[in-house]
């Protein structure tokens, strides 16, 4: 049972890291709409909506404990660290709804025509630029899984892979 | 099915804020095709409608033939902010972990002797 769960947890950390990376990548990208044109740059972030909700999913657990923590006793990191996921999400859909509303290419395409408004182009830049700097401080509080995770999930499988190629020609 | 509740609670919210946000805007009176002083004649389709976008059209990056070096600047820029900021923060965390960690070590040893 303890064995099965362990499992999970390892399965869901895996998955976790895949898909932070991947979104990490997308941000980047996304973050530069000049260089990557406006199609990929909207698609791209429509698609950061679903990546966002499965890391949503996968952090539930701590969500709902934290939450339900936060009025009592709770240390000061993990109460910055909700502070800041909150803003974080709350900047995330400025960026969505601001990004949506001056869609160029995505939303014309399902047939759906919005009135140019340069209230949200510049609130869309702005919470952009807020967006990095609040990533940047949601990676940093999170500094240690990310290199804890990298190590045991990316970097010990290709060090044992090549351990183990080096024993097996050393058999040979 | 639990997961799927799950879903619709992440996405309530998310539609909640998006409602606030498009009310606020709205009532602000600032989302207006003129609201930074030019006047709306003079943009391209200047009646407020946006451009027809085929996501083909030429970036400002690229028309310079600028784009690889555009690029260059734009994802060091965004990365050197991010590593900065892990920097600042993490660097000292991680320092205070290893010195508490010796204490720990010292003090066990004299503890034993």
């Amino acid at each position: 049972m303890a064995n099965e769960s362990q499992k999970t947890t390892a399965v869901q950390t895996k998955t976790k890291l895949w898909l932070d990376i991947i979104v990490f990548v997308a941000f980047l990208i996304t973050m530069d709409p000049h260089t990557s044109g406006i199609a990929i740059h909207e698609w791209l972030s429509l698609a950061m909506i679903a990546a966002m909700t499965v890391h949503l999913l996968l952090s539930w657990d701590w969500i709902m404990e934290i939450s339900g923590r936060f009025l009592g006793k709770l240390g000061t990191q993990n109460r910055i660290n909700y502070i800041l996921n909150w803003l974080l999400f709350i900047d995330g859909t400025l960026i969505m709804i601001s990004g949506i509303m001056i869609s160029e290419v995505a939303l014309p395409l399902m047939g759906i025509k919005l009135p140019m408004g340069f209230a949200w182009r510049r609130l869309h830049d702005m919470s952009a630029n807020i967006g990095l700097l609040l990533l940047g401080l949601h990676t940093a509080l999170h500094w240690g899984w990310i290199v804890t995770a990298i190590n045991k999930y990316l970097v010990q499988p290709i060090v044992k892979l090549f351990s183990a190629k080096q024993k097996k020609d050393a058999a040979i | 099915m639990k997961t799927i509740g799950r879903i619709l609670i992440i996405l309530a919210v998310f539609s909640v804020f998006a409602g606030l946000m498009v009310v606020a805007v709205n009532a602000s009176g600032s989302n207006t095709p003129a609201a930074d002083g030019a006047p709306s004649q003079l943009r391209p389709g200047g009646d407020g409608a946006r451009p027809e976008g085929d996501g083909n059209r030429p970036e400002r990056g690229e028309r310079d033939g600028a784009g690889g070096s555009r690029w260059m600047f734009g994802l060091i820029k965004n990365v050197g902010v991010m590593a900065v900021l892990v920097t600042i923060i993490a660097w000292p965390k991680s320092i205070a972990k290893k010195k508490k960690k010796k204490q720990a070590v010292v003090s066990s040893v004299n503890g034993n002797s």
